[in-house]
């Protein structure tokens, strides 16, 4: 039987090391860490220091090589790839920096495609994705394939498309890496509000200015979390 | 949107990458249809022909094909004997020789001359026009293209050179009546063909000969049937050899015809290669180019099993699209073929070499099946091992 203690993700000790024709290399190595319901956290550091395996650990997507990951209590590691799809489905949201859209999909579709992959309703998904395009202000772009969307009203729609079954938990990826400062602050705010509405948000970035927001900073060097600090 | 609908406007997004692989499927396709037409068209052609002529027996010398083998001594007495069996409704005795029917210029037409005697009403040709030859008069049948090549109709006399088998010396020609116009089954579309009874052409061959045949056809009776007649006339005539129509057909088919069946395996074989390295190339090409896209999609939550599934109903799309478009280009394409191949000399009008079966259609859709799961496999393989958190790191890092 799984017990939470009110956390959403538990990390102890995790490490991930990739095995490499010229030896192992270690991405992560022993991070503990926990993120509760509500969290905005921000995982700084320079390229190549294990960020974004970290979250990737941490969205249950890449599996720890050792030590103890607990999404809600259950142990990730124990979880089927269908189990961990699942979870992934219900639970966390992506957004990344190259945004991944579908290209042949409109706004709302985008939107609307993860619900249906959760067997939401279809009354339910539109009444949803219309709210959620109202949400990031995109309304009037509903039918605007990814195309026919700037950079920032794409990673608009791939926030839309993170939240769209309520996760508990939002993964961003560099989310403004590919947008100018203007578009970056747009973005920054769309996600303090998604934070703020209830969603526990991890952004890897190596903006300083969206880093600020959060209220936890980890800084990572060498797969290893080197200092934490925390603001109001 | 489940797999087949996202799958679709993959296809869609992409419609240059979507038609070649359904134009390539129809063009496969159709190849892949007229390959099983050929392989069974001749022969189910030639029994229907056989069929046709009213008679489900011959009775030969040798096994050698109808004149081309010895001819049958006592063809009329033997005939009248096999006749008298009770699982026989008649039999015709039918040899065969040329002629040249002096008409329609200097040298004549040169014709194939068959001469029959029998208890039957029935003889292996279908009258057009005018009347059937009567037994001991001198008259004979033409086909169409005799009669256009002479200029000769019902009610005509002409005269006939005689070619026989066996006759060294040049034969004088001898007067006929053209009593009708005649269809041969066995016709070529250019053959010249006359016909009268076995005792005129034992008389246009100089005289002699008049009671042999080439073969004896026989009709056996309906509640009888063909396998049991064809063991009473074996007895009756333990010397001759009998053979049944699906007997003919399946020395055809063990013979010369079994040709046409072996290139049609090997094309098939060739052609369904083809189709699975072009859906095969399409379907890798077009997921390369989506890693990025499909390895979101996982992270996102949907399942392994859930992006095979795009993935194979793409090919399913590519291939049922071109499936279909491939029965009328492949069905045009046999009517053309066939053209073609029926201007080989000596082929009968009526034989086709491509002919419709529904199990041609059953085997086509379960080959073209078969490809869209093979030409999946690789593609397949590819997403259901896509490392997603390697191929998003690859993706931002390219």
């Amino acid at each position: 039987m799984s017990t939470t203690n009110g956390h959403i993700v538990e990390a102890r000790n995790i490490s991930r090391i990739f095995p490499m024709p010229a030896g192992p290399v270690t991405a992560v190595a022993d991070v503990s860490l926990e993120i509760l319901p509500g969290d905005h956290i921000a995982i700084r550091g320079p390229s190549g220091c294990g960020k974004s395996t970290l979250l990737h650990m941490l969205g249950c997507v890449e599996a720890p090589t050792a030590g103890t990951l607990l999404f809600r209590g259950d142990d990730v590691t124990q979880l089927s790839d269908r189990q961990r799809s699942l979870l992934r489905l219900r639970q966390i949201g992506f957004v990344f920096q190259r945004f991944f859209l579908l290209p042949m999909l409109t706004a709302a579709e985008n939107i609307e495609l993860p619900q249906s992959e959760a067997n939401v309703p279809k009354a339910e998904r539109r009444q949803r994705t219309h709210e959620l395009l109202e949400y990031v202000g995109l309304a009037a772009r509903a039918a605007h394939r990814p195309s026919e969307l700037s950079g920032g009203e794409m990673q608009r729609v791939a926030i839309a498309r993170a939240v769209a079954n309520k996760p508990g938990l939002l993964l961003a990826d560099e989310p403004t890496g590919e947008l100018d400062r203007a578009t970056g602050e747009q973005i920054a705010s769309l996600l303090d509000r998604v934070n703020a509405d209830g969603t526990a948000l991890v952004i890897v970035t190596h903006d300083p200015a969206l880093a600020e927001r959060s209220t936890k900073i980890l800084s990572m060097r060498d797969g290893r979390i080197e200092s934490e600090s925390t603001s109001a | 949107m489940n797999a087949m609908g996202f799958a679709w406007r993959s296809l869609v997004r992409q419609p240059a990458r979507a038609s070649l692989g359904v134009l390539g499927v129809a063009a496969v396709g159709a190849l892949l249809f007229d390959m099983l037409l050929l392989s069974q068209g001749l022969v189910i052609s030639m029994r229907d022909l056989l069929e046709r002529t009213g008679f489900d027996l011959r009775v030969t010398a040798t096994d050698a094909l109808p004149g081309q083998g010895p001819l049958i001594p006592n063809a009329v007495e033997r005939t009248q004997a096999i006749s008298q069996l009770s699982s026989v409704r008649s039999a015709i005795a039918l040899r065969f020789a040329n002629a040249f029917v002096l008409a329609g210029g200097p040298r004549g037409v040169y014709t194939t001359f068959q001469g029959v005697a029998g208890t039957g009403a029935a003889h292996p040709w279908t009258i057009l026009r005018g009347r059937d030859v009567t037994a001991g008069r001198p008259e004979i049948v033409i086909n169409e293209n005799t009669a256009t090549r002479t200029r000769l109709a019902a009610g005509s006399r002409v005269m006939l050179r005689a070619s026989c088998a066996g006759q060294k010396q040049a034969l004088p020609p001898v007067p006929f009546i053209v009593s009708g116009i005649a269809q041969f089954p066995f016709d070529s579309p250019s053959g010249t063909t006359i016909a009268t009874s076995l005792q005129m052409l034992a008389t246009a061959c100089g005289g002699n000969e008049t009671n042999e045949a080439d073969v004896i056809m026989v009709a056996s009776q309906e509640r009888a049937g063909p396998a049991v007649a064809v063991s009473d006339v074996a007895a009756l005539l333990p010397d001759l050899h009998v053979l049944s129509n699906a007997e003919a057909v399946n020395r055809f088919e063990r013979g010369g015809f079994t040709y046409f069946r072996q290139i049609s395996t090997v094309l098939t074989a060739v052609t369904l290669s083809f189709a699975v390295l072009l859906i095969t190339v399409l379907l890798t090409v077009s997921i390369n180019q989506r890693l990025g896209e499909i390895a979101a999609l996982r992270a996102l939550g949907f399942s392994r099993w859930r992006v095979v599934a795009d993935v194979f109903c793409e090919s399913v799309l590519i291939v049922g699209g071109g499936g279909l478009l491939s029965l009328p280009v492949g069905a045009l394409l046999a009517i053309g073929l066939d053209h073609i191949l029926k201007r080989i000399p000596g082929i009968p009008a009526d034989v086709h070499f491509f002919v419709f079966q529904p199990s041609a259609l059953q085997v086509h859709l379960a080959l073209l099946s078969a490809t869209a799961i093979v030409a999946a496999l690789y593609p397949i393989r590819i997403v259901a091992r896509l490392p997603i958190a390697a191929t998003l790191r690859d993706e931002v890092v390219g």
